[in-house]
């Protein structure tokens, strides 16, 4: 069924049909739709799941992976601040190996208070052992949801897909709700490998001397590693299924290119407008959108970017003191690399400032004037 | 407690063990006393989850584990919070019976999960809250919280500068939430804890047991005397035993029969050694005063007053 | 049940994916940390090291108290044999130490004993390994509680013992000393025959020094003197052996032996004990009109025990405190007066108590038809050859209760002038044990100074008495004592049938459950309880032993770390904590 929807109800309706058992939330903007409609599926009873209303979001993350290591499906939703309180929580879940799929509607981080988008929030929880998968549409965000939770109960680790504020939040976009017997063929009922219980006593996340901890960890890694192969295999079963199938990067008109604009998120969508126009007008320029972001695609990053001679990053976020997070994650990749590239690290869009096409232009412009960046941020349509 | 023979003990206190030696308490502790007594009370039919605290340790490190049941270990603040969602989950599994008991230290209740606990508790979720109270934040070397109480030493708060501020009163707060039941209970009335938790155990709400567990190495006791120590701060008032339903009914459990000075349960903990006289008889006023105030609400809620109770002091 | 096992892995792909556990912490012996380790060590309770017949009260208490009354029984038996007599008649220098006084009341041990004597059924005496050398037999001299306990505790190993008696009947002072309104005939009759059952022979109307000389016990292997202290102690004034004046021990032997004896309307007894309490007592069922005691020193130091005192003044007789007589005056030869002297108490004498004294010009008369002195018992020894010596006028033994002649022994009033039954029982007892170990061969060494009692079955305890402080009255209620009931005082003076009515077996059970069962481990599971390593195994009710071999709970060191939680709350101070280097090997 086709529906124009917003990007935060297609949050919900990927929630709905994924048979979700518990939801925990506490609302922050530009989260709460997502919620709100989470409660009225519960309220009417088209979701038989418990909706837990706590008063923060550090408890909503407990609450979640509470339900989650009792054995439930569950899953949550938040953004920003809210993302930064449940900081602790969200290693627990991680170290706790409990499959637990979370929205996360990428805003900025205060002072001062900014409700639009930015991906500082999620990236700065890159090291927490989440998955991260960076969506463009609200097509994708609901499927995401969906193939979240085969990725999440296959690798056994929390994954977290994450939606533009504003852009992709509350903007309507065309959206097909699969049928709920088709999203059952594709994902079955959660069968919790750990968990609470009754008669079968076991205690959890206790302590870890150092004689056992790295194992655990050197485990974790090595899950983290695999998951790239099966997020893979999971979009292309969804491609099978639903007839849109998912890969953990997108080349978009990259055959020849000299010149390959690396973004995500809603970004992309608007960087494609502008590989379309400069096609036509002759360049060989193509868009790489990286959607997975953790476990970073190394091999698909350095396979794809192969023939590139000057790359060109797009990040709406940065981490001070060093730079544009998805630049310097793909600067790691490609180190070693046969093919070195030109990489220009540009950050554009912080606190929702507007990316344009106009502004895609601009960075590729720069790129064809500089041989190799003049700095090691280049900033966009800053006043300085 | 009459001297008893096999029999009688066996009836109050079944035989079955859900908790095993080999756990790391302090020679003398109350807190794995308090975790045996409530399990006896429950059985296995119950999913423990461990509160950052003492019993983080207590419980032994990975691989191993020293209770019979489902043991979740848990951040901080998060007492409240993990125990909805883990209820939440349970009952999505079908497990509609199975308890859910969260036990944390005073840390972890009066400070920072009071903010989790309340929020639980206000939903009414159908969990069992134990406080093991051992009036400081024992784990990491025996700091002050809101729970510890006037005028005592704990290395944050010395004996330069004992404790200021009296001991903060969780048992009223969680009865301001009007939850179906609130009750102490220690551990030198094992009976009396054991009937709170299984008379919890039958109640769908939210359910607060505050239990007090003498620390031998942060109140600087003896270990011998932890369940002196507990039966002396019933018998001198310093602690009663009571229970509140939905908030407002109040019953006193154990009626002390002499009047005992709390200087007699003080006098035995070395963290009260630099007390004035002074100070004591603040102390003995502070603790008149709130029995009285407990009495006069128990008498309120309709329960008859033995005559020789009416006025301590 | 679970198990300890330590869990090993040889590479990550052993280990769960997370921080989940696989065993219990059963592996981890925390044994290791303490330096001080419980024992349960039973400590002596102080009734038990009161009782001089060596009885084990503490522990025939816990087995009333779980119910088994016959068991109860034949605990006690086991030392002493007459417990019907015991239970009514002693002194109980237990009640005087129970630690129970001080929170309700002492246990009534002796009416909980007398209580035990008189259960339904036919008296069997308890049976033990039989040690008598073939042909083996033993003579006896008295047939009083010292003769019979020895007897008994012979007969029962297998001896062939011979009893014999100077009076008709047999008892000695059981019999010719204490009123039937004390001690019923029919219950000393029974206990008596009991023992006769095990195949002792009692021969009355036999007296050494009379018609049987220590020459013709020659057959015998050994022989034990018990001939007690019949004898009344003279007043030593003016007029003593005048018509009316019959010393305390005639008189109430004649009265036990069912003689005629004449009672002048005012009777006066002189003295302060049982003898004196029973010869008033006697004096007013045989229509004495009025009964005066005379005592020199004041009612703290009067020797009867007080119940008894109690008894006879609720009676009537009057006790006149501070007097003492210094001529009985006469008309015709007959008693007609008593010239008595008030006394004042001045500094303690050699018996401790305070030395009365006259005062000067404070004589006067008392019109008095009977004058009955009751001061004091003395033996007859004037049977003795000069191979056994004697000494203040009692038989010389040592703590083996052997005599200066090798295979002759002594015991009772006759060579320890205790003068009460219980001691005497303890005594024969003593004796029977080591005439068993002379005639196998044995050393007599090793016996307890005759201060001590000596028991058949000990338990292995520590000699330490526990005092009320050691006691956790944590766990005790205050209970007042269940008093014993006795017939009115108006109704029991009419005749001699038995002054103190029985408990019943409510009663008894109230009584033996008030016990703290001081030093002695009755399984009340206070440790197991409260221990927090939950290292303390109790046995199931039906595996747990009882009876003299009793052990108590288990430890399991393995885990204990010593805190000590035990010990302090033992209601009854039956653990010790030691140092644990001690045990290290």
């Amino acid at each position: 069924m086709e529906k124009v929807i917003m990007g935060n109800h297609a949050v919900s309706y990927g929630v709905l049909l994924s048979r979700v058992q518990v939801i925990a939330a506490y609302p922050i903007t530009p989260q709460t739709q997502v919620v709100e409609m989470l409660s009225e599926f519960c309220a009417d009873g088209r979701m038989k799941a418990s909706f837990i209303k706590v008063e923060s979001e550090h408890s909503v993350m407990a609450a979640t992976a509470g339900a989650s290591i009792a054995g439930a499906r569950a899953f949550t939703a938040t953004s920003s601040h809210g993302l930064a309180l449940m900081h602790e929580v969200l290693h627990w879940a991680a170290g706790g190996r409990l499959p637990i799929v979370m929205a996360n509607i990428n805003r900025t981080l205060g002072p001062g208070w900014n409700i639009w988008t930015e991906q500082t929030d999620s990236l700065a929880q890159r090291d927490t052992g989440w998955l991260q998968f960076y969506c463009e549409s609200n097509q994708e965000v609901l499927d995401m949801v969906i193939q979240a939770y085969r990725i999440a109960e296959t690798v056994l680790l929390p994954v977290m897909l994450v939606l533009d504020a504003f852009f992709l939040s509350h903007t309507e976009e065309p959206v097909d709700i699969p049928d709920q017997s088709l999203v059952d063929s594709f994902l079955p009922p959660y069968e919790p490998r750990y968990k609470l219980q009754p008669g079968d006593p076991h205690s959890f996340y206790g302590l870890v001397a150092p004689e056992h901890f790295m194992e655990l960890r050197y485990k974790m890694q090595r899950d983290m590693e695999r998951a790239v192969q099966v997020a893979r295999q999971v979009g292309a079963d969804f491609g099978s299924t639903f007839g849109r199938a998912y890969d953990v990067v997108e080349k978009y008109r990259m055959e020849g290119a000299d010149l390959v604009l690396v973004t995500s998120g809603s970004i992309a969508g608007t960087t494609r407008v502008v590989v379309d126009e400069l096609r036509t007008a002759g360049q060989r320029v193509g868009m790489l959108k990286v959607r997975m972001f953790r476990p970073f695609p190394f091999a698909a990053l350095r396979e794809s970017l192969a023939d590139a001679q000057k790359v060109a990053v797009i990040d709406r976020n940065i981490s001070y003191g060093h730079g544009g997070i998805f630049a310097s994650e793909a600067k790691a990749a490609l180190y070693g690399a046969a093919h070195q590239p030109l990489i220009y690290s540009f950050i554009i869009g912080l606190g929702g400032r507007d990316v344009t096409p106009q502004s895609i232009r601009s960075i590729v412009s720069y790129v064809q004037e500089h041989e190799g960046p003049a700095e090691q941020i280049i900033w966009m349509e800053v006043k300085k | 407690m009459s001297g008893q023979v096999l029999d009688e003990v066996q009836i109050k206190v079944p035989d079955e063990e859900w908790m095993t030696s080999g756990h790391v308490a302090c020679p003398g502790c109350g807190a794995p006393m308090a975790v045996r007594y409530a399990l006896k009370a429950l059985g296995d039919n119950t999913v423990l989850i461990v509160v950052a605290s003492c019993w983080s340790i207590i419980a032994g490190p990975f691989p191993y584990t020293a209770v019979n049941v489902p043991l979740l270990h848990t951040l901080f603040a998060t007492g409240g919070s993990v125990a909805s969602g883990v209820k939440a989950g349970l009952e999505a599994r079908g497990l509609k019976d199975t308890t859910v008991l969260t036990l944390a230290g005073d840390g972890g209740t009066f400070d920072i999960g009071i903010q989790a606990l309340s929020a639980a508790v206000e939903r009414n979720e159908d969990f069992i809250y134990m406080c093991y109270d051992n009036e400081a934040y024992m784990n990491t070397g025996i700091q002050r919280s809101s729970a510890t109480p006037w005028g005592a030493w704990t290395t944050t708060t010395p004996v330069k500068h004992p404790k200021d501020q009296p001991k903060k009163d969780m048992v009223a707060i969680m009865a301001a939430h009007r939850i179906p039941y609130t009750a102490t209970a220690t551990v030198a009335y094992p009976e009396d804890l054991m009937r709170k938790v299984r008379k919890a155990k039958g109640i769908r709400g939210s359910k607060f047991i505050h239990v007090l567990a003498p620390c031998p190495s942060g109140w600087k006791s003896e270990p011998a005397q932890s369940v002196l120590l507990s039966r002396l701060a019933v018998q001198t008032r310093a602690f009663p035993l009571y229970e509140i339903e939905h908030g407002d009914k109040y019953t006193i459990n154990v009626w002390p029969t002499r009047e005992l000075a709390v200087h007699e349960y003080l006098k035995l903990q070395g963290r009260f050694a630099h007390l004035t006289p002074e100070a004591v008889q603040q102390i003995q006023e502070t603790v008149d005063f709130e029995w009285k105030r407990l009495v006069n609400r128990a008498r309120a809620s309709g329960q008859e007053v033995p005559s020789d109770q009416l006025c301590p002091g | 049940m679970t198990q300890s096992y330590i869990v090993v892995f040889k590479s990550e792909a052993d280990m769960p994916g997370t921080t989940m556990s696989l065993g219990s912490t059963l592996y981890n012996k925390t044994g290791s940390w303490r330096y001080m380790r419980p024992i349960y060590r039973n400590r002596t309770s102080p009734c038990n090291h009161a009782c001089p017949a060596g009885e084990d009260i503490v522990d025939y208490l816990q087995m009333v108290v779980q119910g088994d009354l016959e068991g109860a029984q034949q605990r006690i038996l086991a030392e002493n044999p007459l417990i019907g007599v015991c239970g009514r008649v002693c002194p109980h220098p237990c009640e005087s130490d129970c630690n129970r006084a001080h929170l309700g009341g002492a246990i009534a041990i002796h009416c909980l004993e007398r209580f035990l004597a008189s259960l339904p059924g036919e008296r069997k005496l308890p049976q033990t390994d039989h040690t008598a050398p073939p042909g083996a037999q033993v003579a006896v001299v008295g047939s009083g509680p010292a003769g019979l306990s020895c007897a008994y505790q012979l007969a029962r190993r297998g001896y062939k013992v011979t009893v014999f008696e100077a009076l008709p009947v047999a008892g000695g002072m059981l019999r010719v000393g204490i009123p039937a309104y004390r001690l019923p005939r029919d219950v000393l009759d029974a206990e008596i025959g009991a023992i006769e059952a095990l195949g002792v022979e009692i021969r009355t109307n036999t007296r050494l020094g009379h018609n049987l000389a220590l020459d013709d016990l020659q057959d015998y292997h050994a022989l034990f003197l018990a001939v007690g202290q019949h004898r009344s102690r003279r007043l030593g004034i003016p007029g003593e052996d005048a018509q009316g004046v019959i010393p305390g021990l005639d008189f109430l032997r004649r009265v036990n032996l069912g003689e005629r004896v004449q009672i002048g309307p005012r009777v006066a007894v002189i003295g302060g004990g049982n003898t004196a309490m029973d010869a008033a007592r006697c004096a007013l069922r045989l229509g004495a009109r009025q009964v005066t005691i005379l005592y020199r020193r004041s009612r703290h130091e009067m020797p009867a025990i007080d119940e008894e005192i109690e008894e006879t003044e609720q009676e009537g007789v009057k006790i006149e405190y501070l007097t003492a007589p210094v001529e009985v005056l006469t008309t015709i030869g007959k008693v007609t007066a008593l010239k008595c002297v008030r006394m004042r108490l001045s500094d303690p004498d050699e018996s401790g108590r305070r030395r009365p004294e006259p005062v000067r010009g404070s004589e006067y008369t008392l019109p008095i038809d009977m004058v009955v002195p009751a001061l004091g018992q003395e033996a007859d020894l004037s049977f003795l050859d000069s191979a056994i010596h004697s000494a203040g006028g009692l038989i010389l033994i040592n703590n083996a209760a052997v005599t200066s002649s090798p295979c002759t022994f002594a015991g009772g009033d006759a060579a320890t002038g205790a003068g009460t039954v219980a001691y005497a029982i303890g005594s024969g007892k003593r004796a029977a044990l080591a005439i068993d170990r002379r005639l196998r061969g044995e050393t007599l060494d090793g016996f307890p100074p005759l201060a001590e009692h000596v028991r058949v079955a000990a338990r292995d305890v520590d000699p330490t008495v526990v005092q009320f402080e050691g006691i956790n009255l944590a766990y005790f209620q205050e209970e007042a004592r269940t008093p014993q009931q006795r017939r009115p005082a108006a109704d029991r003076v009419r005749d001699f049938r038995e002054v103190n009515l029985p408990f019943s077996e409510e009663d008894a059970l109230r009584e033996a459950k008030r016990c703290f069962s001081c030093g002695t481990c009755n399984y009340c599971g206070t440790c197991w309880l409260y221990c927090p390593d939950i290292c303390i195994r109790r046995h199931p009710k039906e595996e747990q032993p009882s009876g003299p071999s009793r052990s108590a709970y288990e430890f399991d060191y393995d885990y204990c770390k010593g805190c000590g939680v035990c010990a302090e709350e033992c209601p009854r101070q039956a653990i010790v904590m030691e140092e644990e280097l001690k045990w290290k090997k």
